[in-house]
């Protein structure tokens, strides 16, 4: 097995298809695996029961879980690098950000503002994923900001949350004027590639739903239960964006608080008869970067 | 669509007139610039990435000036430069969402556009794209795609555009325009385009199957060493105002790791070329050769330029 390069250009080649399997950001000729980006190569262990080679891949960005792979690759310097570059594709099953462009009744239009890497999606560590939250929240602090909704949706990829996607369970009880504001930011999952235009999203599971909104009196709203946003200032729950999140009566409380300890934006009350709690439990529970100035 | 209400200036810009008398000025006659490389040596170049931090991918490609026009910029004896070298600039947005109109297309939609700066020839350019920038981009189109792995890219469209901000000249500038004369130095300048739009196109992280680089031959006769047999020779990466008369040239857009042509460009009379005695092949074939050695070499300062790109983005 001859060694692999640290860092690959286009139509470089790899390694032979007999070692190794072609992962992204790699293609294959004539039994061989090249890489098709620039970039460190990564070869990923093989899983002993689905596969019985090593994943060649070559990788866009890296993440800690690059650097403490089996290949050492390049060395690399501590900080990530400073500009991370967004520019995968929303794909089936990829988490994304999006924020809400306009309400109708049988569907809301958003637009994708982040497609979460897939590789920190489904690792199991979910500690892992607290590492691009830090670029990710500046994403969406700047997005919700009101200012900040200028022309650029032309160049954000559109997606559709169809009136049944709501939700998993009591879908014909879904009215989206209760359960999106336009402004708000969603965490989704993309179910279809979709038509010429739209890509269709879910937030029918546990870990989806509204993540961030404002009120009307432009506060940032914060959730007080399962499905309820409150504003801190003004304590009216007017205007509320619901939690679309609807908790399944068989899920154990154990994935529940999984959920809410993984990521900061998801909230989850393990509780499956929804109860209204203050302010301060709510922080305690779950630490939101944004504080309310009160 | 001509601007009625004012009186416009002349739509290709005006340039004084340059007499042949004057040439023979107190400074002595206007002399030609000369071939000084091998005809197998190849200009520097000079490419980076990165450039433009608004684009997804960008870089920027520049031409050692030829020795003539180095001598000239440090003692100069003219206003007029005897040559010129290519720069130019290229920038890469997307993958970014198709417009609404735009039918479904499963694969990434490619867009290429490639546009002088008013300043970069010697004659102005307007700032709506002529036919031969239109004409460039379509070439560098077909040169790109074949490179681009485009069906892991659904539903959006890449952008390419290309700024020349110094073309090369089509013949010496004291030249009268001949029989032989056709726009060379467009070949040149879409040499150039290839090799920096696929460093930018690395730069944006989009999948090819390979860093596609171009490359230029050219036949060419000096009648000017006097020798009674001068046969056209071929020469790689010509500068044309280096050369008396150019027959034919020849660009490819050449991929070598896979050793495939993307992009076949040939013009002139290849017919009467001087190889080599053992030398079987037909004047095309040199030509397409020498193209793709030129392509070659292109390629090493390519390669290196992505190596640099990506050890910037990922220190």
């Amino acid at each position: 097995m001859a060694s692999l390069p640290p860092i690959a250009i286009p139509g470089q080649r790899l390694g032979p298809l007999s070692t190794y399997s072609a992962g992204p950001g790699t293609h294959v000729q004539q039994s061989f695996i090249y890489a098709s980006i620039a970039g460190p190569v990564v070869a990923d262990p093989a899983q002993p029961k689905s596969q019985t080679r090593p994943t060649l891949r070559v990788s866009r960005v890296i993440s800690p879980k690059d650097q403490a792979g089996s290949i050492p690759a390049v060395p690399v310097a501590s900080s990530v690098t400073s500009k991370p570059r967004y520019n995968t594709l929303p794909a089936v099953d990829s988490i994304v950000l999006a924020r809400v462009t306009r309400v109708q009744k049988r569907q809301a239009t958003v637009s994708i503002l982040v497609v979460l890497d897939e590789s920190a999606a489904q690792s199991q560590d979910q500690s892992r994923t607290a590492s691009d939250n830090d670029n990710v929240a500046s994403i969406l602090t700047s997005a919700a900001n009101p200012e900040n909704h200028s022309s650029t949706d032309e160049l954000r990829f559109q997606a559709l949350i169809r009136k049944e996607d709501v939700r998993a369970v009591e879908k014909d009880r879904v009215v989206m004027d209760e359960m999106f504001r336009v402004g708000d930011i969603v965490r989704g999952s993309v179910i279809s590639l979709g038509d010429q235009s739209f890509y269709y999203i879910t937030t029918a599971r546990n870990d989806l739903g509204v993540v961030m909104a404002r009120s009307d009196a432009g506060n940032m709203m914060f959730p007080v239960s399962w499905k309820e946003m409150r504003d801190p200032v003004t304590g009216t729950t007017n205007g509320f964006a619901p939690f679309v999140k609807w908790p399944h009566s068989g899920s154990t409380s154990n994935n529940q608080a999984d959920s809410a300890s993984v990521h900061p934006y998801v909230r989850g009350r393990s509780s499956s008869s929804p109860e209204i709690i203050g302010i301060h439990e709510c922080q305690q529970n779950h630490n939101y970067t944004p504080q309310p100035s009160l | 669509m001509a601007d009625r209400r004012r009186i416009n200036g002349p739509p290709g810009g005006t340039r004084p007139p340059v007499f042949a008398s004057l040439q023979e000025s107190s400074t002595g006659v206007a002399t030609r610039v000369q071939r000084q490389r091998q005809p197998t040596e190849l200009r520097k170049i000079f490419l980076k990435t990165g450039l433009i931090p608004t684009a997804s991918g960008s870089s920027y490609l520049e031409f050692e000036p030829s020795a003539s026009l180095a001598a000239a910029r440090s003692n100069p004896k003219s206003l007029i430069p005897p040559s010129s070298a290519l720069k130019l600039a290229c920038t890469v947005h997307g993958p970014k969402p198709l417009p609404r109109s735009a039918a479904f297309s499963p694969n990434l939609v490619l867009t290429t556009h490639v546009k002088y700066a008013p300043f970069a020839a010697r004659k102005r350019k307007g700032h709506i794209r002529d036919a031969s920038e239109r004409d460039l981009g379509v070439h560098l189109e077909t040169a790109l795609r074949g490179a681009i792995i485009a069906e892991r890219w659904p539903k959006s469209g890449l952008d390419i555009t290309l700024t020349i901000i110094e073309a090369e000249d089509d013949r010496w500038w004291g030249d009268a325009p001949d029989s032989h004369d056709a726009s060379w130095g467009m070949m040149n300048v879409l040499a150039g385009c290839i090799t920096a739009a696929s460093a930018a196109i690395a730069d944006a992280h989009i999948d090819c199957l390979d860093l596609v680089s171009g490359g230029v031959a050219a036949l060419v006769s000096d009648d000017s060493n006097q020798s009674a047999t001068s046969a056209p020779r071929l020469m790689l990466d010509i500068d044309p105002a280096e050369h008396r008369s150019i027959l034919s040239a020849c660009v490819v857009a050449y991929m070598p790791a896979r050793d495939e042509i993307t992009e076949l460009w040939l013009k002139g009379d290849s017919s009467r070329a001087a190889l080599g005695k053992d030398d079987g092949r037909t004047g095309h074939e040199a030509l397409i050769d020498g193209a793709v050695d030129a392509a070659r070499g292109a390629n090493t300062v390519l390669a290196e330029a992505v190596r640099e790109s990506i050890a910037r983005s990922f220190a």
